[in-house]
């Protein structure tokens, strides 16, 4: 038993190690987004400075971080929403109804699903020149109604959770069709949306390839393509800045990561064990 | 189920639409450039027709290759490390006797670096692994680790070790969750089953544990590859946009950008992501394959 | 939480659209600096319009930017084009021929600094685009180490000593046994590579032109390393902008350079060559406590580095204000001399101005010096038609070769091989030399 004990005790200490290194950037990012340029320059120390102010200065009189912040967060939303929305929908008529090229339809998702992002890059980016919808969010939100991945994963979800019965007695009721999809089915898939939910929106929040081709305005710039710009900006020069605004990308997502962490967490599990 | 229902072709239509217009088109037009020389400048019309040119051109470019193989090592070794942390955090939580507490906490804070923006994620690296003023050479300096600073981002082995190091500590708290769930599934009888006939734990590990969790990984190692296969974001913003030092970070969706958007062959950057793509199916295949043949010997 | 989804929906919808509808200019400037708000505000104030100033990030600048141009949907009236991607612009249909009906701006050749005018031309010989700035380059040096180490900071002293590429070499040997390096990195002689007989990097015949003078960096930046004549402060990097203000931290790994070096933990950096822009944007900026102790003069071979172009639209709407704009930039006295002297401080290349302004001046960050009459010799002995449309590209795979050997990962020969086979992967057209 004594010797359980100890082993124990070493494997909290791994365990804390472990945690220490994961967190070793982060804290080395917040103490440097702190400190002025010549400070960092000099040496690392865990005693964060006093050039916060002047740094944010800095970094906000060239781009305005919070605006990416907010970009990011209305293509990820619309992008989630739609993707849920239209999935449940195409998903549902898979399930539900007959009808012709419904087997064309369904072997072709799989196909799909194995298509990397970037074989229909440069195809879309001609695309949404042709449709004037360059500089704009569209070909960043509307490929999001149409998600092999999504429905596949729904459409398994719905056939064996879904009862037809459920359906009839709703006609039976006089209930229309997109009454029912509204009020049972959405109901319904619930947890499949929210599982499927969260994968889509870290991927639209990391996209940065499609936004880096599809924007132009910086105004319109999503937080992966700013950082990316960041780079190359006046705002290199100086270490400080720098680090903030890195910071400002990172830091809010990781509080309201550590609010929703057991939700986020198991949908992980579940996506990974039903998918 | 239903008969034929009109409702059902409405219902379909919005997905449909959209991934004719904007996936099945843009890939057929992909095609379309990959057969020409169009540079991205003066309109498609002006382009010439070359056939398979490109194709040829593929199957003989080394830089190709090259990237494939920075691509593959990258993600090999990333693999490889992140697999061995998480499964044996997997292990150690789900093993009964040990009782570990906090596992919640742990799988949170495991997870967190894989929410972080990876263009962020990349920048921070790119200040922090500076070679005379970033903060880790500084770090390890004064704590008198290293007597002299390490050159990380100029040397092609530190360059792709940092990649897949930093890949392998963006997503090692991901498969953990994933395989501890998947071990958490496996029926306790067989285990107990096991302790009766007298199993070592090794055993019990490659006899109950392994082959139980098969599924689980082989989503794990699919969804990792079809991922690393497209690696970009970390080369791209780690060093100076072209795979520096010498090519060890020049990846294939790298390469394909600066073919495409920067030498303007945008024409060939189309082969190469047609070329992506074969590569992406036949090792999703193989993958599919070697583990399944496995079961049924 | 359904609620709240569909709200999130709703706004962000909503949102989307806002952004895509807002109030519509009268004229629209697609810029990569916020350099041109001043005279847009002036523009405005004029003529009583409101002006747009789309400002795109340099490093997005041509991908961003060049679809637009392409579809002409999206499009500015009137945009700016950096040297690097300008010689590609011009070779395509964008900017609006300024040499034909009503624009004329032959006219104006004379007045203009030959090389920046001839830059702006289309291959028909066609004026596509005006630059109102020259940005001849030259090595900017401490005076106080100039006086302690070499004994004088007389510019023409100084610049007699750096006229030849061994002649830098010595100056790197004095400061070096001073503690003080010459240059912060090797990048610092790239812009002398081409030698005193200039060639293209691509000819007319397509093939890549490699050329003595260019075989030579290799060995000279070697030299720079190996001796250590420089503070390994790469050009833009944090520590490079430090070594303008005092002595910056330099520890390189001795053990694999020289054992016998003493190891000396800072440095401080003698001289950088930079572009006349520099002098504003750079040094007055991040390096105001070394102000007066500055001069500038010559390198081996004169250069330039950077300039901003500007043109019109060929399918604008609104091109009569896009031309008062651009004459107001480029061919308006008053408003340049104010411009000029009150904010920027560029080196013009519209002569009428720019020799009024440098009669006299003296500038008090360079100690006194009259950049303006430096500059302008310098700029004279530019030659425009060496520059072609690959220069960036290439010369980015050559500096990238060249380090790579200067690091001592690879040979010479490698590294020339390699570059060669980077320029033929690039652009598969030109032929390489062998």
């Amino acid at each position: 038993m004594k010797k359980i004990t100890l082993l124990k005790a070493f494997i909290y200490i791994a365990l804390t190690v472990l945690v220490i290194i994961c967190f070793v950037p982060f804290y080395m990012m917040i103490v440097n987004a702190t400190r002025s340029n010549s400070e960092i320059l000099q040496g690392f120390t865990l005693i964060p400075g006093s050039a916060i102010l002047d740094n944010y200065q800095t970094l906000i009189s060239y781009m305005d971080v919070w605006r990416g912040f907010t970009n990011s967060l209305i293509v990820a939303v619309s992008v989630t929403v739609l993707n849920a929305y239209f999935s449940a929908l195409t998903a549902f008529a898979l399930v539900v109804y007959e009808f012709k090229w419904k087997n064309i339809i369904f072997v072709s998702f799989l196909v799909m699903m194995m298509v990397p992002g970037q074989l229909g890059l440069l195809g879309l980016y001609d695309l949404s020149e042709a449709l004037g919808m360059l500089d704009s969010y569209w070909p960043l939100i509307i490929p999001a109604i149409a998600a092999p991945f999504t429905v596949f994963f729904f459409r398994q979800y719905l056939i064996t959770t879904m009862h037809t019965s459920i359906l009839e007695a709703g006609r039976i009721d006089g209930a229309t069709e997109l009454h029912m999809f509204h009020r049972i089915v959405l109901p319904l898939l619930m947890p499949a949306i929210a599982t499927m939910g969260i994968f889509t929106f870290i991927g639209s929040w990391n996209n940065y390839i499609t936004p880096l081709v599809i924007l132009r305005s910086p105004e319109l710039f999503t937080l992966p393509v700013m950082m990316g710009a960041l780079r190359g900006s006046p705002v290199a020069m100086n270490l400080g800045a720098m680090y903030l605004g890195i910071a400002i990308s990172v830091v809010p997502i990781m509080i309201a990561f550590l609010f929703l962490s057991r939700y986020i967490i198991s949908s992980i599990t579940a996506g990974a064990i039903k998918g | 189920m239903e008969k034929t229902n009109r409702r059902a072709y409405l219902f379909i239509a919005p997905f449909v639409i959209v991934f004719l217009v904007f996936n099945i088109y843009p890939i057929l037009l992909t095609f379309y450039y990959s057969l020409t020389n169009y540079s991205g400048m003066g309109g498609i019309a002006n382009a010439e027709f070359v056939g398979f040119g490109n194709y040829i051109r593929l199957v003989t470019d080394s830089y190709f290759f090259e990237a494939f193989g920075n691509t593959l090592k990258i993600w090999g070794f990333n693999f490889v490390v992140q697999m061995m942390i998480a499964l044996g955090l997997a292990l150690l939580f789900s093993d009964i006797r040990l009782k570990l507490k906090g596992v919640g906490l742990f799988r949170a804070l495991f997870y967190l670096p894989n929410i972080i923006t990876i263009a962020s994620v990349a920048l921070l690296f790119n200040i922090l692994l500076d070679w005379n003023h970033g903060a880790l050479n500084q770090m390890l300096l004064s704590l008198g680790i290293i007597d002299s600073p390490i050159n990380w981002l100029n040397s092609p082995v530190y360059a792709q070790s940092a990649v897949a190091l930093i890949g392998a500590w963006m997503w090692f708290g991901n498969s953990f969750i994933i395989l501890l769930a998947g071990i958490s599934g496996i029926s306790r009888d067989y285990y107990e089953a096991a302790y009766i006939d007298g199993a070592s734990w090794w055993q019990s590990f490659t006899n109950i544990t392994l082959p139980q969790l098969k599924p689980i990984l082989l989503y794990v190692l699919i969804t990792s590859i079809i991922g690393g296969l497209q690696l970009f974001d970390l080369p791209m913003l780690l060093t100076d946009t072209r795979g520096a030092p010498q090519g060890s970070l020049n990846t294939m969706v790298l390469y394909l950008y600066n073919q495409a958007f920067k030498y303007n062959n945008f024409g060939y950057g189309a082969t190469l992501a047609y070329g992506l793509f074969i590569i992406t199916v036949i090792f999703s295949a193989v993958t599919f394959r070697t583990m399944y043949r496995k079961e049924v010997k | 939480m359904k609620k709240l989804v569909f709200l999130l929906a709703i706004t962000s919808v909503f949102l989307v659209l806002t952004a895509c509808s807002e109030e519509k200019a009268d004229l629209v400037v697609t810029s990569f600096t916020d350099e041109l708000q001043g005279p847009i505000d002036k523009f405005e104030e004029l003529h009583d319009v409101k002006v747009d100033l789309q400002i795109i990030p340099t490093e997005n600048y041509t991908t961003t930017l060049r679809p637009a141009l392409e579809s002409g949907k999206g499009a500015p009236d009137v945009f700016t084009g950096e040297i690097v991607y300008l010689k590609d612009w011009l070779e395509q249909d964008y900017w609006e021929n300024l040499s034909a009906d009503p624009y004329n701006v032959d006219s104006w050749e004379d007045d203009y600094m030959e090389y920046v005018w001839d830059l702006g031309k289309d291959p028909e010989d066609n004026v596509r685009a005006v630059s109102w700035q020259t940005t001849p380059g030259g090595i900017y040096y401490r005076r106080s180490i100039a006086k302690e180490v070499l004994g004088t900071d007389d510019p023409a002293e100084v610049g007699e000593m750096f006229s030849t590429m061994e002649g830098l070499m010595e100056v790197g040997e004095k400061m070096k046994e001073k503690n003080y390096r010459l240059f912060p990195d090797e990048g610092s002689i790239q812009p002398y590579t081409n030698g005193q007989d200039p060639q293209p990097w691509v000819n007319e015949a397509n093939e890549l032109v490699m050329t003595e003078a260019r075989l030579s960096y290799f060995d000279y930046a070697k030299e720079l390393r190996d001796k250590q004549y420089t503070a390994l402060a790469p050009a833009w990097s944090p520590a490079w902008y430090e070594s303008f203000v005092g002595p910056i931290s330099y520890n390189v790994g001795w053990d694999e350079l020289d054992d016998s070096a003493e190891a000396e933990d800072k440095t401080e950096v003698f001289a950088v060559s930079l572009p006349t822009w520099a002098l504003n944007s750079v040094l007055k900026v991040e390096a105001q406590e070394t102000a007066g102790d500055w001069a500038v003069t010559n390198g081996p071979t004169p250069y330039f580095q950077g300039g901003t172009w500007i043109g019109m639209y060929k399918d604008s709407e609104n091109k009569d204000l896009a031309w008062e704009f651009i004459q107001m930039l480029v061919h308006d006295e008053e408003f340049l001399t104010e411009w000029v002297t009150e904010t920027t401080g560029d080196v013009l290349s519209y002569i009428p101005v720019t020799s009024k302004i440098s009669e006299g001046y003296e500038e008090e960050y360079l100690g006194g010096q009259n950049h303006y009459e430096f500059f302008l010799e310098e700029a004279n002995k530019i030659d425009a038609s060496t520059i072609t449309k690959y220069d960036q590209q290439i010369g980015d795979l050559f500096g990238t070769e060249v380090g790579n050997y200067v690091e001592g990962t690879v040979t010479k020969e490698e590294a020339l091989e390699e570059f060669y086979n980077q320029v033929k992967n690039a652009f598969p057209d030109i032929t390489i030399p062998e």
